[in-house]
């Protein structure tokens, strides 16, 4: 059996990076009491995975992970006695048992949502939308594996708003085969405003989907 | 300094390395509301956060502080210094990391003095909080306190600290916050609120005594000036360490601390008496806790934090009466939980097999071994009671073991060190690899690796070796090259040395009188800081400083001191008498030994402490 965990890393959590948050996690599952499965071998570890790992400095509103388990648990219990090894800035916010063929949330992930304050330059930033969203192609520099690539991430961007004067919505890809970081629209939308630099944002996740846009936790 | 702005902390924090140093948030750490709170204490550690948040003692005191409802303890590091300049710059002052809190709404700063050369961030600390450097330019504000090992010679800190403690500070720490309490509520005084801590034992206050000195820069007499201040200063100590308080919950830091794991306590205390060790002096007497207390804190700790690992904290794990069944116990216990459990700082006179086997079942780490010197003459020296003989049978059990990393602790510039000491440390490193030869290819494990590590020996107060002068730098850097040379011929070895420069100033501060506080002060205004990090040492801003203030760094490092001077420490009564140092400082240039005292009391004077040592 395994247990997808949706948590949430936000407020002054968000300057935690991914591998502290991994060790983190592995260290409330110790302390929570969890039938956790442990890695056969010499040195061994909790095989714990994230759907996709957060960088420093964003926050995660319903971030995901899976814990494989060596003994059966309920949802609630599981959830309960998590929650209790949680520090409280660090919330589980719901859980949900499957098999253990369940496929990886990795392995599923399709796109992620996000919010970004602006916390400079917004209006400018904000104003160049609709004309951005006009364009049918909108070529950036994308670091992958090979070294940067000249992409075009408009067909990666599915959507983008402004939801007030100084907050961006946006929804973009993100999965192995592409991935449009939300720098990366940054970058391109400041271009479009006519900006120097691309402005100050703090930014959030704020949901993981997989095909079809279902949140990746229900699939 | 501008008003404290959430907004501009967050722009800085994207800015700036490791942000998570100081955002906090971690498991364990205690929210109380900051102005509900009658005492506010600011734990501050003159070190980065991973430094600070591995240390034992800021855990022990924050816990003693946060169990009282009425009082409240939050922790602070010194930041990085691509934070502390942003800081600056933005007029942003040093705060709390629990509740984001500026220093100067504390009642009390509390300093915790681990290593001299920590002593820049003290006062960069403070600057970075708004708060005046010196002690006699504060008029209001928090009382600034210190305790820790260094401040057993508080002198050079003087000039910038209200108030020291000297000792254990499980008690001592209690009823200071609980005096500044009732000053607080009684509306006393800054001045009446120090005479009100001055009486407390253990507690010093400098701004009541006063230094004079003689023609020759040494000192003429140092005495209280106040009705409230004792003439000697005596230590406090703990006498039952198995009731003390212990932390249940440890703090688990996101970011890697140095030491990120669950540390027990198993004694405080040594009976050894090597003669350059300043802690085996200052922790006196020996004070073992229970197997069973032990047990029942791995167990609180262990469900609190989820740690991985285990360690054994003491000055000397291998003296603990009960040491191969409290190992046995804890890796039986914690095996199928994957837990490992490390015992440091071995001496090898006191490994046990058999703890060796059980240690590894879980992990095996490397082994740490201090012979602190390369022949039986100098071992004799210092008192180090270990035979060549010990360590060679202790490294080929640890090879049997399936050990194959094996470090050697060294000292040069002890006293009486002569060129054969030093072809000593040579002989001793091949002695290691002949050893792990001698162990069958299809037993011993493959790879070996022999460090040797040599650092310079440095006269520390309390010491029987707090007369001696230090090798100066010419001499330390001659003696690296030479033991280099040496090693080199070594095949197998590496070979790694301190800074002799780092262990010079270590050295000033270490014996030094009122008068370093204004070297501190002008290297500090020359931008030293963070001066324990080599990439970080300022040597130029350091000696800028000695010269500006017309100090001879000679004077406090090389200068052999006579049996008649006055010490500027001489004050404080750590326990361990003068005569009993004095005595150990001729025996060790007879290179005459000293027998362990559990084997018999050496008469060191801790006796005269009520209900110590009664049973020997
Ligand atoms: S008083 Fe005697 S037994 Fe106690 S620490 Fe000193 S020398 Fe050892």
């Amino acid at each position: 059996m395994k247990m997808l965990v949706v948590f949430e890393k936000t407020e002054r959590l968000r300057h935690v990076g991914h591998l502290d948050l991994m060790r983190a996690m592995q260290r409330a599952l110790r302390r929570s009491g969890v039938p956790i499965a442990f890695s056969k071998g010499f040195n061994p570890h909790l095989l714990l995975t994230f759907a996709a790992p957060l960088s420093v400095g964003m926050s995660g509103l319903r971030e995901v992970m899976e814990v494989p388990l060596s003994e059966a648990i309920s949802e609630s219990e599981f959830k309960e006695k998590l929650r209790a090894a949680l520090p409280p800035e660090l919330p589980c916010v719901a859980v949900r048992a499957v098999d253990d063929r369940h496929p990886a949330p990795m392995a599923q992930l399709y796109a992620a949502s996000y919010k970004m304050s602006v916390k400079e330059n917004a209006e400018a930033l904000i104003s160049a939308i609709p004309s951005f969203l006009e364009k049918d192609s909108v070529m950036a520099l994308r670091k992958t594996k090979s070294g940067e690539k000249l992409t075009d991430i408009r067909p990666m961007i599915y959507d983008l708003k402004a939801l007030d004067g100084e907050t961006v919505a946006c929804t973009l890809a993100l999965c192995e085969a592409a991935t449009c970081k939300p720098e990366l629209l940054l970058d391109a939308l400041a271009k479009e405003a006519g900006l120097e630099a691309r402005p100050r944002v703090i930014c959030a996740r704020t949901q993981l989907y997989g095909r079809d846009f279902v949140p990746l936790e229900l699939l | 300094m501008k008003e404290f702005s959430a907004d501009r902390l967050e722009e800085l924090l994207d800015n700036v390395l490791k942000p998570s140093r100081y955002t906090g948030g971690e498991m364990n750490a205690v929210l109380k509301p900051f102005d509900a709170a009658e005492v506010t204490f600011a734990f501050c550690f003159p070190d980065s956060y991973e430094v600070g948040m591995s240390h034992l003692g800021i855990k022990i005191l924050y816990d003693i502080i946060n169990r009282r409802p009425w009082a409240l303890c939050e922790r602070v590091f010194m930041p990085w210094p691509d934070m502390a300049d942003a800081m600056r710059r933005e007029a942003l002052p040093l705060f709390s990391i629990e509740s984001r809190t500026p220093l100067s709404r504390f009642d009390i700063v509390g300093f915790t003095l681990q290593y001299e050369m920590s002593y820049t961030n003290v006062l960069e600390m403070l600057d970075l909080a708004g708060i005046p450097v010196y002690s006699r330019d504060r008029t209001e504000g928090p009382i600034i306190m210190a305790g820790g090992p260094c401040a057993y010679n508080p002198e050079p800190l003087a000039p910038f600290v209200d108030v020291f403690q000297i000792g254990d500070g499980e008690e001592m720490m209690v009823e200071a916050i609980e005096c500044v309490r009732s000053c607080k509520q009684s509306g006393k005084s800054r001045l009446d609120t120090l005479r009100a801590l001055a009486r407390i034992e253990g507690i010093y206050v400098p701004a009541f005594y006063e230094a004079q000195y003689n023609a020759d820069g040494t000192l003429a007499s140092f005495s209280p000036v106040d009705d409230a201040a004792p003439a000697t200063v005596r230590k406090r100590v703990v006498l039952d360490l198995d009731a003390a308080p212990y932390p249940e919950s440890f703090i688990v830091p996101y970011t890697e601390a140095i030491h990120d794991r669950i540390v027990l306590e198993i004694m405080r205390g040594c009976t050894k008496g090597c003669r350059f060790c300043q802690a085996g002096m200052l922790y006196r007497p020996v004070r073992e806790r229970s197997l069973e207390t032990l047990l029942k804190q791995a167990e609180k700790l262990e469900n609190a934090t989820g740690y991985e690992e285990m360690s054994l904290s003491s000055l000397s794990s291998g003296d603990y009466s009960h040491l191969t069944e409290l190992v046995c116990a804890l890796t039986e216990r914690y095996a199928d939980r994957k837990i490992s459990v490390s015992l440091p700082s071995m001496r090898i006179d006191s490994i046990v097999k058999q703890s060796l086997e059980e240690a590894q079942k879980v992990r095996k780490s490397g082994l740490t071994l201090a012979p602190e010197a390369g022949t039986q003459r100098m071992r004799d020296v210092i008192n180090k009671g270990v035979t060549e003989a010990d360590l060679i049978r202790a490294v080929t059990d640890a090879f049997e073991s399936g050990w194959s990393t094996v470090k050697l602790y060294f000292m040069i510039g002890l006293p009486t060190e002569t060129d054969e000491d030093l072809q000593g440390i040579g002989q001793l490193a091949r002695d290691v690899i002949n050893a792990y030869f001698t162990v069958p290819r299809g037993v011993r494990a493959k790879g070996l690796r022999v460090t040797c590590s040599a650092s310079t020996f440095v006269p520390k107060p309390f010491t029987p070796f707090q007369w001696q002068g230090q090798d100066d730098l010419d001499t330390i850097k001659e003696k690296q090259a030479r033991l280099g040379d040496i090693l080199r011929q070594v095949k197998g070895v590496n070979f790694n040395w301190h800074e002799p420069e780092l262990s010079m100033l270590e050295a000033c501060f270490a014996r030094g009188d009122r008068r370093m506080g204004d070297v501190l002060y002008a290297a500090w205004q020359n931008g030293c800081r963070m001066d324990g990090w080599t990439e970080f040492l300022n040597y130029e801003g350091w000696m800028k400083a000695f010269s500006d203030c017309g100090v001879d760094p000679a004077f406090y490092a090389n200068r052999p001191r006579g049996e008649k001077e006055l010490l500027p420490w001489d004050f404080i009564d750590a326990g361990v008498t003068r005569a009993f140092l004095w005595r150990e400082w001729q025996k060790a240039q007879r290179a005459e030994t000293t027998p362990d005292c559990r084997k018999g009391c050496q008469g060191c004077g801790l006796k005269r402490f009520e209900g110590v040592c009664a049973d020997r």
